[in-house]
Formats: C-alpha cells, sequence, structure tokens
C-alpha cells in the first residue's frame, strides 16, 4: 500500500540527513572569513542600499560573470529532466548518454575554474 | 492527454542506431573541441599555442580520413541515423569534405604568426581598446588560443548543419555555428574597437535571425506535427491544412537562413563585420559559413519544399536579383579591400541562390561545386589581403593597394588571379562555377533570371578589373604598405586557395562528377 | 480556453519583441527584445505540443531554453567589453563600420 510512497520518505531522509550534515561538517572543514557582506540579511551579491557610490552605483561586473556562469550551468541541467522521468525506461543507453552529457558540461566547468572564472576577485 | 500519449510511446523506448562510421567525422571534430577546451584549461601558457594547433591539425585530418574511408563503401542513396536526425549521403559527405578542407586553410591563416608578430588575435582580449595596457597587448606575442576550440566548435556546428535532418537539430547547429563566430570577430589584436563593433553587430543581428528562423521551425511543427523534413513535406504534398501556418513557417525559416548566407537583402551585417573580424577570421566565415548556409538551403528546399516549389520560386527569384545586384552595385563604391570582398560575396550568395532555387540535380551538383570554388578562393584571397600591411596593421585602403605590382609582383599576380576567378574569367574555378549553375537555371526554365545574373556578373567585374588596374598601372605612394612575407602556415594556405582554383578551372571534371554524384537522401 | 488565443498571444509577443529590436537603441534592450522574441516561440511550441497532443513540443522548448542562456552569456560578454570602452550601450555609438 504505501510502496509507492517509499522512495519518497527515503528521498526525504536522505535531503534531510544532507542537509544536517553540510551544516554541521561546514564550521569544521570550511575556512573561516567572517566579512560585513556575510552578515547582510540578502547575502547574493547586491549590497543594500544606499548604493555604493564608486562605479555610479553600478553593480560590481564580478557579480555579472558569476550570475552569467550560474545561469550556464544552472540552465543546463534542464537537460536532466526528460532524462530523469523516464530513466528506468532508456535503460543503459540513456545513462551513458547523460553521463557523456554531465562529462561535457564538466569539461566547460574545468575551465572556468582552471583560468580563474570563480575567483571573486 | 499528453502525458498519457508520452507514457504510451515511453514503453517502445529504445536506444537510437547509431551508424559511427557515418558520423565519425563530427565526432572527431566534436569530440576534438572538447580537448581542445581541456588544453585550455590545463596547459601552461607557452604551450597553449602549439597544443592547440598540433591538435587542430591533427583533429581535421583524422575527420578527413574517416570521411574517406567511409565514402569508399557509402550506401549509394546514403543514409539516416541517429533516429533520423542527421542524414549522411551524397551531397552531404561533398560538403562535410570542402567544409574540412576549407577550415584546414582557414586554420592555417589563424595559427600563423609570422605576419603579424604573434598572429592576428588579441593578447588579452579583457584589455580596454585604446589604453596603455592595449598597445602593451598589441606588442605581446602571445594570443588568446581560445580561438582554436572557437573554430573547431564552429566547424562542428557547419558540418551538423548541413547534414540536419529535422529542424531542430538544425537550430542547435546553427546555434552551435553562430555562437563561436560572434566572439571570434571581436578578438582582433590591431583597431580593437572596430573588432568589438563587428562583434555586436553580428551578435545582435545574428541573434535576430536565428528568432525569424526559430519562429519559422515553431510554426511548421504546428503546420505538419513534426519537425523532420521529410514529415513537413509529406503535409505539404497532400492535405487541407491552413497553408498559413506552412508559408509563414517557410518565410520565418527562409529570413534566417538567407541572413546566415549573407544573401542580400539580409546582407546587412556582411560588410560591417568582414571589415572589423581579424582577417582569417573574415576568411574562415566567407568560405565555411556560406558553404554550411547553403548546404542547408539546399536541403531545406530540396526536401521540405520541393512539393510547393511553385508558390515560393517568385519569392527567392526576387530575393537573388536582389542580392546579385546589391552586391554588384555597392561594391562598386567601395574604398577597402575587405568591404568589397564582403560584397563581392553578397553578389555570389546571389549566384548560388540562383543554382539552389533550380531543384534539379544539376543544380544541385551545380551549387555543391561553386561554394568549393569560390571557398578556396576567397580563403586565398583574404589570406593576400593579410599580407599587405603597414605600420598599424593591415591596410586595406584600396588607395593603399595602389602600384602594389611594383612592390610585390608574385603577391599581386596572385590576387589578380584571384579576383579574376572572382569575376568569373575563363581558366579559373569561378568561370565553371558560374557556367554550370547558369547553365542549370536555363534548363530548369530560369533563363530571365540568368540574364539578370550575367548582366550582375559583368557589373560586378568592374571593381575586380579596376583593383588589377590600381595595381598594375598606378605609382606606389612613397609612404605605402610594405607586402610581408608570410611564414610557412599562410603560404601554404594562399597556395592551397590558387591551386584548388586553377585546377578547378583547367580540370573540373571529378569534382563535378563527384558533386553530381548522388541526391539528398530524407 | 482554446489553444489558438496562445498563439495569438506569442505572435503578438514575438511582434513585439522584432519591433522593439528595430526601434530600440540600447543594446541591451535590443539583446531583451531578442530574448522576448525566442520566448514567444517557446509559448508557440508548448501550444503546438499541446494541440497535437505530444510533447516533441515541450522538449524543443528546453532546448531554446539552453540555447537562449548560451546567448545571453555571448551576448553580454560582447556588450560588456564594448561598453567598458565607450562608457555606452547604444547601438548608435557603433558608427566606425561604415562606408
Amino acid at each position: 500500500m504505501l510502496d509507492p510512497y517509499l522512495p519518497l520518505v527515503f528521498m526525504f531522509a536522505l535531503a534531510g540527513a544532507f542537509a544536517l550534515f553540510s551544516v554541521t561538517a561546514a564550521p569544521y572543514i570550511g575556512p573561516r572569513r567572517y566579512n560585513r557582506a556575510k552578515l547582510d540579511a540578502y547575502e547574493c551579491g547586491i549590497e543594500p542600499s544606499p548604493q555604493p557610490v564608486v562605479g555610479g552605483g553600478r553593480m560590481p561586473v564580478a557579480y555579472y560573470l558569476t550570475a552569467m556562469l550560474f545561469i550556464l550551468f544552472d540552465i543546463e541541467m534542464v537537460f536532466l529532466y526528460p532524462f530523469a522521468v523516464s530513466a528506468d525506461r532508456l535503460g543503459l543507453f540513456g545513462l551513458v548518454e547523460i553521463a557523456l552529457f554531465v562529462a561535457t558540461v564538466g569539461f566547460a566547468y574545468a575551465y572556468v575554474w582552471r583560468r580563474g572564472g570563480l575567483d571573486w576577485n | 492527454m499528453g502525458v498519457t500519449t508520452f507514457l504510451a510511446q515511453a514503453d517502445e523506448l529504445r536506444a537510437p542506431a547509431v551508424d559511427y562510421g557515418a558520423v565519425a567525422p563530427v565526432l572527431i571534430v566534436l569530440g576534438a573541441a572538447c580537448a581542445s577546451v581541456l588544453f585550455e584549461a590545463f596547459l601552461s601558457k607557452s604551450q597553449r599555442w602549439i597544443g592547440q594547433v598540433v591538435l587542430a591539425l591533427i583533429t581535421l585530418v583524422a575527420s578527413g580520413t574517416a570521411l574517406a574511408i567511409y565514402a569508399g563503401d557509402a550506401p549509394e542513396q546514403g543514409t539516416l541515423t541517429l533516429s533520423g536526425a542527421l542524414a549522411v549521403d551524397r551531397p552531404v559527405l561533398f560538403l562535410w569534405a570542402t567544409l574540412l578542407l576549407l577550415s584546414f586553410g582557414s586554420i592555417l591563416l589563424i595559427a600563423d604568426r609570422s605576419v603579424e608578430p604573434g598572429g592576428a588575435f588579441v593578447a588579452e582580449a579583457g584589455v580596454r581598446p585604446g589604453t596603455v595596457q592595449d598597445r602593451a597587448q598589441a606588442a605581446k606575442s602571445g594570443m588568446q588560443t581560445e580561438v582554436f576550440p572557437l573554430t573547431l566548435f564552429a566547424l562542428g556546428g557547419m558540418m551538423v548543419f548541413v547534414a540536419a535532418n529535422d529542424l531542430l537539430t538544425m537550430f542547435i547547429a546553427l546555434e552551435v555555428l553562430s555562437l563561436p563566430l560572434y566572439l571570434m570577430c571581436g578578438l582582433a589584436r590591431r583597431r580593437r574597437l572596430l573588432s568589438q563593433e563587428a562583434a555586436v553587430k553580428y551578435f545582435l543581428l545574428g541573434a535576430f535571425a536565428s528568432a525569424f528562423f526559430l519562429y519559422g521551425v515553431a510554426l511548421l511543427y504546428g503546420y505538419a506535427g513534426s519537425v523532420k523534413l521529410a514529415d513537413i513535406a509529406a503535409a505539404a504534398a497532400g492535405t487541407n491544412r491552413s497553408d498559413t501556418l506552412l508559408f509563414a513557417g517557410f518565410g520565418l525559416l527562409v529570413v534566417g537562413l538567407l541572413f546566415k548566407a549573407s544573401v542580400g537583402p539580409f546582407h546587412a551585417w556582411t560588410p560591417d563585420v568582414y571589415q572589423g573580424a581579424p582577417t582569417p577570421v573574415t576568411a574562415f566565415m566567407a568560405a565555411c559559413t556560406k558553404v554550411a548556409a547553403f548546404g542547408g538551403i539546399l536541403r531545406v528546399l530540396g526536401i521540405a519544399f520541393e512539393a510547393t516549389e511553385w508558390e515560393w520560386r517568385g519569392v527567392l527569384w526576387g530575393v537573388a536579383i536582389a542580392s546579385m545586384l546589391i552586391g554588384a552595385v555597392l561594391g562598386l563604391t567601395q574604398t577597402d579591400v575587405k568591404r568589397m570582398i564582403a560584397y563581392s560575396s553578397v553578389a555570389h550568395a546571389g549566384f548560388l541562390l540562383v543554382g539552389s532555387i533550380a531543384l534539379t540535380p544539376e543544380g544541385l551538383s551545380g551549387t555543391l561545386f561553386y561554394l568549393l570554388a569560390y571557398g578556396f578562393t576567397t580563403l586565398a584571397a583574404f589570406g593576400v589581403v593579410s599580407l599587405v600591411r603597414d605600420a598599424d596593421g593591415e591596410a586595406t585602403h584600396l588607395s593603399q593597394w595602389a602600384g602594389l605590382a611594383k612592390r610585390s609582383p608574385v603577391v599581386a599576380g596572385v590576387f589578380t588571379f584571384l579576383l579574376l576567378a572572382l569575376a568569373g574569367i575563363p581558366l579559373t574555378s569561378g568561370f565553371i562555377g558560374k557556367f554550370v549553375v547558369f547553365s542549370a537555371a536555363v534548363q530548369d526554365g530560369m533563363a530571365p533570371l540568368v540574364v539578370v545574373a550575367l548582366v550582375a556578373s559583368a557589373v560586378a567585374a568592374f571593381f575586380y578589373l579596376r583593383v588589377i588596374v590600381l595595381m598594375y598601372f598606378s605609382e606606389p605612394a612613397p609612404d605605402g604598405p610594405t607586402v610581408s612575407v608570410p611564414g610557412a602556415f599562410t603560404t601554404v594556405a594562399i597556395t592551397l586557395g590558387a591551386v584548388i582554383t586553377l585546377v578547378l578551372g583547367l580540370w573540373p571534371a571529378f569534382v563535378l562528377d563527384w558533386a553530381g554524384a548522388g541526391a539528398f537522401i530524407s | 480556453m482554446t489553444p489558438t488565443y496562445y498563439l495569438l498571444l506569442s505572435a503578438l509577443l514575438f511582434s513585439l519583441g522584432a519591433v522593439g529590436v528595430l526601434v530600440r537603441r540600447n543594446a541591451i534592450v535590443v539583446f531583451m527584445c531578442v530574448e522576448l522574441m525566442l520566448n514567444a516561440v517557446n509559448l508557440s511550441l508548448v501550444t503546438f505540443a499541446r494541440i497535437n497532443g505530444e510533447l516533441d513540443g515541450q522538449i524543443m522548448a528546453f532546448f531554446v531554453m539552453v540555447v537562449a542562456a548560451a546567448e545571453v552569456v555571448v551576448g553580454l560578454t560582447i556588450i560588456m567589453s564594448i561598453f567598458r570602452t565607450r562608457r555606452s550601450a547604444s547601438v548608435d555609438d557603433s558608427n566606425l563600420l561604415k562606408y
């Protein structure tokens, strides 16, 4: 009776465990560098008002670059959705194809990472 | 409703059969493009140029070898693979071979570092033009080697574009070939601002045109319920569906294609982009993009819209006439060599369109031959343009070319030969190309169009002759440009172009046979 | 509610985008108009998918979204690079290339 929902329960448990693990592990693993921006209510790159006077109140260029990279890699994942809903029917072929696709995205990621696209400064 | 249909189909999901032999040339190019990105990521700055050049040249040779092996025992009528997304038939094999040969020449021009110390590409693209840092980067010996992966991706896109058997694949391929080209336009080492402006113009107009193409795809999908070319043809042949969707879709789709092929009146970007882009990139665009775009036009017209030929033919007649006249007349008024060749390419696009709308085997083979011939001539012509330089880089103003024959008889001689080929003088490939295309058009009952084409050729011949006269019968200016001695790469590229132009002019038969070896499969 | 209305809306949005490209002067706005055109196409695609009772059109919309995102990145990079030189994104200022 509950069978179809069992994976869902597992999924929730897994998600909760991952969140808990991340929050617990972060202070021990990650470096700690506090700055004012991190204490802001919305930490998304935009300084809260009043806007900075330098640069005519424009957003920093680094923000634009990061946002672009985020959108690019984020939108690629749209292809995982059709794969996911028919993963069992596609079988091994689908798995190989999607692995190739993710690997291709990985090449782009390797380029961005190695050439400093992810450095904020 | 949609979901239930989908689930019913889903039970039959099977892996599409892939004919790896047939698609190997494309896979090699795209795989190498990915490898090239990894080279950029992991090689040190000093190793990148040599690594990229070796990779690119090996790729082209390997892809050409795979193509030759497959063509040796390919099925006569061609094959459909990847669930019908790609069609590999004789015309596609011919176009692939053309694209590979032309990009071989283009890569050589792009890689050359002898004509301009450090190459024609910017050392640091992020530097603002006109600043101290910009002058420093112009003197640096490095270059942005990202141009190599970009070229390979563009080439991969072109190869898929000419083989695409459904409109969605065609759209993706169109973007894969366009996006790298937009970026490559903005990478010139000298005259950075001009180059960036060219990139902006090409990008905005190109994105506009691809939106038109895409809306055409959507309307045709609504009309036929499928984006496969064969299904559209079947739907158009016998149905009582609304013709509005069909013809609106056709119109929008063709506008997108004609834009890429720089057929007038959709040519507005061509002169600006050809002038502003780095000359090797201009050569690549002028030769390869033209081949890819006309490959796509031939396939779309020949398969999807064959049944409705008489409905659209009049419109494309008008477009071809406009293109030939715009190219020939505006070409006369140009004072810049690169712009002049750009307008010449608009006129040539008109001639090519004449062949493309004759939906006969002769029209197909003639257009394919013309593409090969024109590609090599224009590639070599831009190669020569990159040699004539003064202190500011390339001297492209026509007045600076005065008396060039006295400074460098060899370069002037080669350029004269190439211009004669562009004009279509006998003993050059240009003449044979025009001859086969025009005779195919006459056989298909388009004699009035051919008369216009001949008039346009005559007008266009005038501006080529004007340059020749200028080079031979004017006194060189005392502070005129010098002619650089090209290194091995540029020499090979120009020689390749000039020799093929000559060979195709003298012994065209074997290539004509090859171009006429088969028809499209759908 | 018949699907035809969605097609009309899509045609309207596409035309708005096309007019915007032709009359606006700021490169960023021109570019946004192109994006509007692409999204109008997406609306058409999913509507036709609904009319035809298949999912092909929706999958095509995915492809269009991804291509549009890639185009955004390439386009903004090019526009940014020229903006840093000129401090202006007006297409009227790009006037070095003419005969």
